[in-house]
């Protein structure tokens, strides 16, 4: 392929009829409005669209602002990819954690060549008590949009509602602390290097982590279960602690074991303050368990189990074992947001309010459902109900939560 | 260069240099009928006797001969089982045979790999032999933390015990630097199921020209023993219709497959809720080739809520059996969420 070549060149050059979208509705002004928004974003933005030196053997999958999702669509080259994007403007695009031979296949005719690896961390996956009060609740039945979250609509008590999620600094930080604990493991246990992991702030509430590491890319689905049961902890035996509890709480300690302190077991020793003697227990460490159990007043099981959920690391593990998934590409806007699905490089610096924000910035109106306080690019905007003059990557943010509406005077 | 000693030999008869020892010689399998292998030949009659029919691991090697000897009875022993073994024909006794023989070479392995009883070159040149060059998995001896064997993490997981059995799931292991660390015994229990395979498989590819009379003659009188004492499942005489998840499991002992803990325990507990007497529920369960009366007594009166705690335990829905990958539904099973809700209806 050329290597000075513009994606326009591509556009015209490309054969690939397979492509034949329909044009997005006509109805909704918004999606109008998005599609635009984001076709000029990728115009003049589309360096920050990351894709490896695979790009043939990935699958692709855009959704349009028309609602229809397009999958199993294959590019030669990020030249003919990008121009595929800025001709289609799609909502969201995606692109497989999986390389194929044939990517335009259907998936059982794909032949699958291996995958990378990827943890997707969710901020609704940590049931944060803040959520509770930052998020909005949308209701579908008289479309109205109250603070807070409520089990039903607070004017109509309809059961149909919908959250909407506005991640706080504090949501950010515990996803950032999942990071970190998920990084660990990888790198600790799993023995993967730091290189070749690469954090993503997934463009909404969470973070993607794509691992590309020649261990693990030929894991079957059933490897990649056994590796997310092992970093959620689930299942785990305190026997492996040297000790066997019954139900009854009654210790029975296992002393002849040789317990090599690493991995799950040294970063629960360490929460509990246990301490091994060369690997082995002694009498320190049987007093120790017997004080926790002694003190302790929802019994030593629990007391285990709650550090295992907090060292857990909270990731989806449906998203890590399916291979043939599609994930959103990286620098790519996620049109649940109007944020770009952002490489963190540095992941204690990141807010994805300054980095993740798209470069468009020209003044329009938007006419808001809601009263609220946005922080984006340094700023501060108080948005109030009605009609407001906003930058434009502040209005995506608007209108892709579905908390207002572009506003075109008549 | 460290070398396999001559009596290390003798317990790895399945490895190319133990078997080097009779081909030098010329050795022939369709030769066993001369009256100078018929000792050899009665010992291996004995070990498969005790294997198929007592379940009793009690071969022993006669070490009171000099190393050469040694080595090339128990390779010539070895032969003559397998061939014995593929003369009688039988699934289930093919595979209870390689069962209880992996268990012997386990046994050995177990042994051979304590530090107490060996150096370190030794041990790694059992692992090389053994792990790597039969079974294309590298295995290191970590001499620095307790002598433990480590394996890298997506080696382990090839192994199906990682999946089967929760002490043995990823979350439950060692994990470090991306290997699984085990102790020596941890490593052969690992290797079970492949060793086991390993038997199989070189029965499989015995072809002798013709068999000899002797071993003809043995074979045909276990045959003939086998299946007086294990006639083909007869299992619903009432016409009753058998869930295809419970038929399933009767097909897999009927070919001598050992099962995993999940399907014993729908069987079992299917068996109990059809009023099955201990006793006839034992008939069934003494098919499987790792079948042991105790063990398995003491299982099913615990389902039934006869031992211990005296919950009774009830027939998996078809939901659990689904997860288990036990469900091998037909349109039979259409409408129904417990397998025990087909066993009211009759065949036409």
């Amino acid at each position: 392929m050329t290597t000075h070549s513009s994606p326009f060149d591509e556009l015209k050059n490309q054969s690939n009829d397979s492509i034949n979208y329909h044009s997005s509705v006509h109805d909704d002004i918004n999606k109008i409005w998005l599609e635009r928004v984001f076709r000029k974003h990728y115009f003049n933005c589309n360096s920050n669209i990351e894709i490896d030196d695979f790009v043939s053997q990935r699958e692709f999958g855009f959704r349009l602002f028309d609602g229809h999702i397009r999958r199993h669509l294959n590019f030669n080259n990020k030249n003919e990819l990008v121009a595929n994007i800025i001709k289609h403007s799609p909502s969201d695009i995606f692109c497989s954690s999986s390389r194929y031979h044939n990517p335009s296949a259907s998936i059982d005719q794909k032949g699958w060549i291996g995958s990378d690896l990827i943890f997707d961390i969710d901020g609704k996956d940590l049931h944060l008590e803040c959520a509770q009060i930052h998020n909005l609740t949308y209701c579908k039945k008289c479309k109205l949009i109250t603070s807070k979250v409520h089990l039903n609509c607070i004017e109509c008590r309809s059961a149909s509602i919908q959250i909407i999620e506005i991640p706080c600094q504090k949501c950010i930080k515990h996803l950032k602390l999942e990071v970190r604990k998920l990084i660990e493991i990888l790198c600790d246990d799993f023995g993967i290097d730091n290189n070749s992991i690469n954090i993503y702030f997934s463009g909404n509430n969470g973070f993607h982590i794509h691992v590309k590491d020649d261990k693990f890319f030929k894991s079957t689905s059933i490897k990649r279960s056994a590796l997310t049961q092992y970093l959620l902890g689930k299942g785990y035996l305190t026997d492996n602690l040297g000790f066997r509890l019954n139900g009854s709480d009654k210790v029975t300690i296992l002393s002849n074991k040789i317990l090599y302190n690493v991995g799950w077991r040294a970063r629960l020793m360490k929460q509990l303050h246990l301490q091994l003697k060369n690997h082995r227990i002694d009498e320190k460490f049987i007093k120790k368990i017997n004080s926790i159990k002694e003190t302790s007043k929802v019994g030593l099981l629990n007391v285990i189990s709650s550090e295992i959920e907090n060292l857990s690391v909270k990731i989806d593990p449906n998203v890590t074992m399916d291979i043939h998934r599609i994930f959103r590409l990286a620098g790519t806007v996620n049109s649940k947001s109007g944020l770009i699905k952002f490489h963190c490089l540095d992941l204690e610096s990141f807010n994805p309010f300054n980095d993740a924000c798209i470069n468009e910035d020209s003044m329009v109106e938007i006419n808001s459902k809601i009263e609220m306080k946005l922080i984006m690019k340094g700023m501060s905007y108080r948005i109030k109900m009605g009609v407001n003059c906003l930058p434009e990557f502040v209005a995506v943010y608007v209108v892709s939560k579905g908390i207002g509406d572009i506003y075109i005077q008549k | 260069m460290v070398r396999f000693g001559n009596k290390d030999l003798a317990r790895y008869p399945f490895l190319r240099e133990a078997l080097s020892y009779v081909t030098k010689y010329d050795f022939r399998l369709e030769d066993l009928d001369n009256s100078e292998f018929h000792h050899l030949v009665k010992k291996a009659e004995r070990k498969i006797e005790q294997y198929v029919f007592n379940g009793k691991l009690e071969y022993q090697i006669d070490y009171n001969k000099t190393h050469e000897i040694i080595v090339q009875e128990e390779v010539i022993i070895f032969l003559i089982s397998l061939l014995i073994i593929k003369a009688i024909s039988i699934d289930a006794v093919t595979k209870k045979f390689a069962l209880m023989e992996s268990m012997r070479f386990e046994k050995y392995l177990i042994e051979d790999l304590d530090i107490s009883n060996q150096d370190d070159k030794t041990i790694k040149f059992i692992l090389y032999k053994i792990f790597e060059d039969l079974f294309k998995t590298k295995i290191d001896l970590e001499v620095n933390i307790y002598n433990f064997y480590k394996i890298k993490i997506n080696d382990y997981l090839d192994h199906p015990i990682a999946f089967h059995e929760r002490e043995w799931n990823l979350v439950n292991r060692t994990v470090n630097s991306g290997y699984v660390y085990l102790d020596g015994s941890e490593i052969v229990r690992l290797f079970r199921n492949e060793l086991n395979l390993l038997i199989i498989e070189r029965i499989k590819k015995m072809t002798p020209e013709r068999i000899p009379y002797l071993i003809s003659a043995i074979s045909h009188s276990m045959r003939v023993n086998w299946e007086k004492l294990y006639p083909p499942l007869r299992i619903n005489p009432h016409n009753a219709v058998t869930p295809p998840c419970i038929q399933h499991i009767y097909d897999q002992i009927d070919k001598g497959e050992n099962l995993p803990h999940p399907a014993r325990v729908l069987l079992g507990t299917f068996l109990i809720y059809s009023n099955k007497s201990i006793e006839e529920m034992l008939e069934l369960f003494k098919r499987l080739p790792d079948y042991n009366e105790q063990i398995t007594r003491y299982q099913l009166e615990h389902l039934a809520g006869k031992r211990g705690n005296p919950k009774k335990y009830y027939v998996p829905s078809c939901e659990k059996i689904k997860l288990s990958n036990l469900c091998f539904e037909t349109k039979i099973c259409r409408g129904i969420n417990n397998p025990i809700q087909l066993v009211s209806r009759k065949n036409n």
